[in-house]
């Protein structure tokens, strides 16, 4: 199992990135956890890795206003660990704990769990769940691609060939926000037959905010706001939490898999759902 | 062919080498350096019997491209006790607690087990899951493994080791 | 004077494994070596229109091709165990005319490097006309079904009988019928397969590495293969990353590049990606029981009637009969089951082929009996250990006669033990009697846990034989040389253990040579748990030989009896004097060629061999008592603790031996829950990697898994040694299946793997669900 004949490229600037990926049949590479397996399996053979490991100002973690922004090459290692994300991205920290292993997290970016876009990860969940989105950098210039348009389907996503994703940006959590993963997996770091990622944010005795999205169900993250709404306004009692939980499998159509039948993955979709915020509300409180 | 040239550090030694762009890290540790303790289970990043140290942190050597870690310094199981030292206290650990059967895997478990010590010098089992759950064995049945990072982190806590 | 064996030794294999000094075939590197790949069938069957090479042999980077053109008499895997009724589907190296499954091997390509390799795989043109596949095997055995070979796809059926079953049946107050079912998994070593040919002109003479259990078998193998003399083939095996069967047998790879490496005149090197492992590497264990079960008010099994399929997959291998016929005839186990009429149907289909792994048969036997005495039990409403202790064979009754016998192995006749002892010890450290109450007190807080028992009785210390060579050298120390062939098992170990033990010299001194035929000119290797007991009684009687002989010459020596003599620390005293006293050194001195030989003494040398053929094969046993817990929403199941009571006989190690059994319940936690090979209609593999594939982790296997060892010996060697590599892969997986079905009772289990799935319908379907969300609203 080894790599088709590839070329590699490590620019020192973005501009320098954008040209080479627009200029052949390319492909990004930031961790390359997701990339290199497929590279070995010769299921990807693009002609030229484009490394962004030299390219300067993607690799930040900061505050711009409301919301935080982080850099499409910081290490997801390094996200566990960092103050600020720990801080007001609680859900991120929380979800990046569940991200394969510690031996992945080394080497897997921020930026390339996005952009591979698989169902079973975990941190476009949180990105779908928050409302975030996509800042990418094209021929064109700079645009915002808001999460919610951004996943397209199993591994597709909005971005165009030739653009980058340089940072996901998502809102600051609110005081009294708490985050919490849930995932159903044979092993830990396994793929997921099912999970959901929720952040609740309590004002006084009632949910004022609930975000909740599911992994692994579909083909790609989705997001569960019939739950949401049910939670909204509620006092977050158990009983409210598996009342809105039902909803979770709402109108949602799984891919097949044969160890994982249609109506069971829907089924496991409330449980998800509903332990996931169980653990934010906890955590919220 | 695409070919770069490359200058990395293993094992405290500074290698540079002209290589295909396509070649692993595992592949130019084995092939290159004929440093063969980094072992191939699988290719695709899930047994860890490829993991070296890499700038310091476990990673995988089969899913990582040469080219990628131009700069980088890698410490190997090679690179753990030379010839004639004394084992390390993880190594003697998985010794007498017979943590290994067919070694196969044991390097990889070796050096996140280093790693978790370094950080943790009292894990608990939920911490000895979490940096170990990454490696497969399929001799042990894990048991022993366990009691061998336990041993070791005492050994390590007591200052009988490096 | 018996120290060493017995004592808890550290592995003196380990420092330099430690080191990063192992050396696995991949690691071995040649002068000039080039690098093969295998070009594979990408359809489960097809006819082959033809195959052209041309452009692929027209890149300057290819080194070689070769295919099934290339050989006048294409070699074929031989069937060893087949029986006059067995139709000879046997496999060729390269395929020739049809493909049958994804993954048969159809051209070898040779390039400088893998890269390279790999990249002139697809230069080799295939012209594949598809045919329809056939996977499942009952549908296999339907008219009208693809045929995958000729005439039928039914490779053999194989019948027991003793007693009346279909009148005690009539007459049995109760009847069940059931079908238990086992699926594919496999022995996944966590290193592949793999070879180094290399052909030397001096010499005529092929050396081969491989990945294998039988370096003797090898090579015997590549012999008639590539019509070559016994001392024109060599086989190594280094070290080796895991076997568990997998690499008992010749595969078509280790011929196709011993071919190549004599042809291109330089050593070529294969080693199997894990994709290609997923899909040519031998499978294991996919057959289900179709059972009918006469019993008694109080519990007694008065008949079985058991209807086997097996899917043994395109091809014939090795030892293709074996999981069909241990499946059947070893299925009551430890029980008495006077009447028992067994069917055992042995189907072909579009599967990779199937040979034996860690347990083989012995696992869905074990399985489907215990699934029986536990419903057996549920049904009567009588306590589970109760039932099988009323059905226990007991110790009086031994040897037992259990009438069946196959080809290879003999007639089946358990030696010795005490079931229900160990059924009783098992109990009582898993702490049955008070589980119930700790299982009512969970169900209360909404935690199902359960307890279930696997015990087993599993056919060991296999047959023809084992070499053992025992040597003092002229300085003292001492070499031994072993057919057996070690996978990780610590045989430098434990068979230096039992020659220190003969000779009174420490471990240290004792080094143990095995996996070289040119060392080891006679041998069979390593699997069915074998070498303790075969290989381990030919290492005890050669060093008893050397030592009687040793014995001999130290009488001559000292001028005493040699009766008076005892062994002592490195030599021998006399009895009661330990001052008058003569060292191995000094003894093998007295023998070495270029000195006249004393008085008495005939021959040079202090060597001896021994080819230990033993009567029959032995049966080890045990209990294993797994707990469980099920998560009642997702049906995902959690292994709490695991408790074996483990009879393998007299114990060389017992350290060893508790990492064998806790490794074997492991893969036993896989086949339980976690592993199957799955397969679309098709016929196209659909989890031929390590993420769609669950091998246990670290978090999936019980963190305490208690061995307790019950040393009944068998007389059937010296040390009185049964074999124990198996056994915690045997009973481990019926005891998980129990105890989850205990879990969740009364829900129906009746297959492995319990994925969370499978459990969670089992949960709905016995309406558990429903009261489960009535206890919480």
């Amino acid at each position: 199992m080894k790599p088709a004949e590839l070329g590699y490229a490590a620019p020192t600037s973005l501009d320098d990135a954008i040209g080479l990926l627009a200029s052949r049949d390319a492909k990004i590479l930031a961790g390359g956890q997701s990339l290199v397996p497929l590279l070995n399996l010769r299921l990807a053979a693009p002609e030229l890795l484009v490394d962004l490991r030299s390219v300067p100002g993607l690799d930040g973690i900061r505050r711009e206003g409301d919301d935080l922004v982080i850099g499409a090459t910081v290490r997801q290692r390094r996200a566990e660990r960092d103050a600020t994300i720990r801080e007001v991205a609680p859900l991120v920290a929380e979800a990046l704990r569940h991200v394969g292993h510690p031996q992945i997290r080394s080497r897997g970016t921020i930026g390339g769990s996005i952009a591979h876009a698989d169902p079973a990860a975990e941190l476009p969940a949180v990105l779908v769940a928050l409302d975030g989105s996509v800042r990418a950098r094209g021929p064109g210039g700079e645009r915002e691609i808001a999460a919610a348009d951004f996943f397209q389907g199993f591994l597709m996503t909005a971005l165009a060939e030739d653009e980058i994703l340089v940072a996901i940006t998502l809102p600051a959590a609110a005081p009294r926000t708490g985050a919490g993963c849930v995932e159903i997996a044979q092993r830990a770091g396994d793929y997921a037959a099912c999970g959901a990622v929720a952040q609740v944010t309590l004002e006084g005795d009632r949910v004022a905010d609930a975000r909740v999205a599911l992994i692994g169900a579909i083909d790609r993250p989705v997001r569960a706001r019939t739950v949401e709404e049910a939670l909204i306004g509620s006092a977050g009692t158990p009983q409210d939490i598996a009342a809105a939980a039902a909803h979770a499998s709402d109108g949602l159509d799984p891919m097949p898999d044969p160890r994982v039948p249609a109506e069971y993955r829907l089924h496991l979709a409330r449980v998800v759902a509903r332990r996931a915020v169980e653990q934010a509300t906890e955590r919220a409180g | 062919m695409s070919s770069h040239t490359i200058r990395v550090t293993v094992n405290g030694t500074e290698h540079e080498a002209t290589v295909p762009a396509r070649l692993t890290l595992a592949d130019f540790l084995r092939e290159h350096l004929d440093l063969t303790a980094t072992h191939l289970g699988c290719e695709h990043g899930v047994c860890g019997a490829c993991t070296v140290l890499l700038d310091g942190e476990t990673a995988r050597a089969c899913i990582t491209l040469v080219a990628q870690v131009d700069g980088a310094e890698i410490v190997t199981l090679e690179g753990i006790a030379a010839d004639g030292e004394e084992l390390h206290p993880v190594q003697q650990a998985f010794w007498d607690r017979h943590g290994m059967q067919c070694g196969f895997c044991t390097p990889g478990f070796i050096l996140s087990t280093i790693e978790l010590l370094r950080e943790h010098p009292d894990p608990t089992r939920e911490q000895i899951d979490e940096a170990l759950g990454g490696h497969l064995c399929r001799c042990t049945g894990y048991v022993k493994i366990v009691e061998a990072v336990d041993q070791a982190a005492e050994r390590l806590r007591a200052g009988s080791g490096r | 004077m018996r120290r060493v064996f017995g004592a808890p030794l550290k592995r003196k294999e380990d420092p330099r494994l430690l080191r990063g000094g192992g050396q696995y075939v991949a690691d071995i590197k040649l002068h000039r070596m080039v690098h093969a790949a295998v070009v594979r069938s990408p359809y489960p069957h097809a006819v082959i229109r033809g195959i052209d090479a041309t452009e692929c042999r027209a890149d300057p980077r290819c080194v070689a091709v070769l295919t099934a053109d290339d050989f006048d008499d294409l070699p074929e895997l031989q069937c060893i165990d087949a029986e006059e009724t067995t139709r000879p589907f046997l496999q060729p190296v390269l395929a020739r005319g049809k493909v049958r499954y994804v993954g048969e091997p159809v051209a070898v390509v040779v390039a400088e490097d893998r890269y390279d390799a790999e990249d002139l795989m697809p230069l080799v043109r295939v012209d594949y006309e598809p045919l329809p596949a056939v996977v499942d095997p009952e549908r296999a055995l339907e008219p009208g079904a693809p045929i995958v070979h000729e005439g039928t796809n039914l490779v053999d059926t194989l019948h027991y009988a003793t007693g009346d079953a279909a009148g005690a049946l009539e007459r049995a107050p109760h009847v069940l019928r059931e079908r238990l079912q086992t699926q594919r998994h496999a022995g996944m070593p966590m290193e592949t397969r793999g070879v180094i040919a290399s052909w030397e002109d001096r010499t005529s003479a092929i050396t081969l590495w491989s990945s294998t259990q039988v370096p003797n078998g090898v090579k015997r193998s590549l012999q008639a293969a590539l019509g070559l003399p016994e001392n024109g083939v060599r086989v190594i095996a280094p070290d080796l990353g895991g076997g568990f069967g997998v690499k008992l047998q010749i595969y078509p790879e280790e011929i196709l590049i011993c071919r190549l490496a004599q042809r291109i005149r330089r050593p070529t090197k294969w080693i199997e990606d894990r994709w290609e492992h997923f899909v040519a590497a031998t499978h294991g264990r996919e057959q289900f029981h179709d059972v009918e079960v006469g019993y008694e008010d109080d519990g007694r099994i008065v008949a079985i009637r058991d209807d086997c399929l097996t899917n043994t997959g395109a091809y014939l291998q090795s030892l293709t009969l074996v999981e069909p016929f241990i499946g059947v005839a070893m299925l009551t186990g430890p029980y008495r089951v006077d009447n028992f009429e067994a069917t055992s149907r042995v189907a072909a289909t579009n599967k990779t082929p199937m040979n034996p792994f860690r347990g083989v048969g012995h696992v869905q036997a074990a399985f489907t009996m215990e699934r029986i005495v536990d419903l057996v039990a549920a049904d009567l409403g009588l306590d589970p250990v109760e039932v099988r202790l009323r059905n226990m064979i007991t110790s009086d009754q031994l040897p037992l006669d259990r009438v069946f016998g196959n080809v290879l192995a003999g007639t089946i006749v358990y030696d010795s033990g005490d079931y229900p002892e160990c059924l009783r010890r098992a109990a009582e450290l898993a702490g049955h009697a008070e589980f119930a109450a700790e299982q009512a007190k969970a169900r209360a807080e909404g935690r199902y846990i359960g307890m279930g028992f696997g015990c087993f009785v599993e056919e060991t210390g296999l047959g023809p034989y084992e070499s053992g060579t025992v040597r003092i050298e002229p300085s003292g120390k001492v070499t031994v040389l072993t057919g057996a062939c070690s996978s990780g098992q610590g045989h430098a170990t434990t068979l230096a253990q039992i020659a220190a033990d003969e000779l009174g010299v420490g471990v240290d001194d004792v080094t143990v040579l095995h996996g070289d035929t040119e060392l080891v000119r006679h041998g069979v290797g390593t699997y069915a748990s074998r070498t303790a007991a075969v290989g381990g009684a030919a290492v005890r009687k050669a060093a008893t030989k050397v030592r009687e002989r040793a014995e001999f010459i130290a009488g001559q020596l000292l001028e005493v009896d040699p009766a008076d003599l005892e062994v002592a620390e490195g030599g021998f005293a006399v009895a009661g004097s330990p001052a008058v006293s003569i060292s191995h050194a000094e003894i093998a001195a007295t023998v070495m060629p270029g000195s006249p030989l004393i008085d008495g003494v005939e021959e040079y040398g202090l060597e001896a061999t021994d080819i230990f053929h033993p009567e029959t094969n032995t049966f080890a046993y045990g209990v294993h008592v797994a707990t469980v817990e099920v998560d009642i929403e997702t049906g995902v199941v959690s292994h709490l603790r695991h408790v074996v009571v483990n009879d393998s006989g007299r114990v060389i190690n017992p350290l060893i031996l508790e990492g064998q059994v806790q490794g074997g319940v492991a893969l036993g936690v896989g086949g339980a829950l976690l592993e199957e090979i799955l397969y679309d209609e098709d016929g196209q593999p659909r989890n031929p990697n390590f993420m769609d594939y669950v091998v246990p982790g670290i978090d999936n296997v019980s963190p305490e898994i208690l061995v307790e060892h019950m040393e009944i010996p068998t007389p059937l060697n010296p040390d009185g040694i049964k074999g124990g590599g198996e056994g915690g892969a045997v009973g481990a997986p019926a005891a998980i299946a129990n105890a989850v079905a205990n879990a969740i009772s009364p829900a129906r289990i009746t297959a492995t793997p319990l994925f969370p799935a499978r459990v969670h319908q089992a949960i709905v379907d016995a309406g558990l669900a429903r009261m489960v969300a009535q206890e919480v609203t």
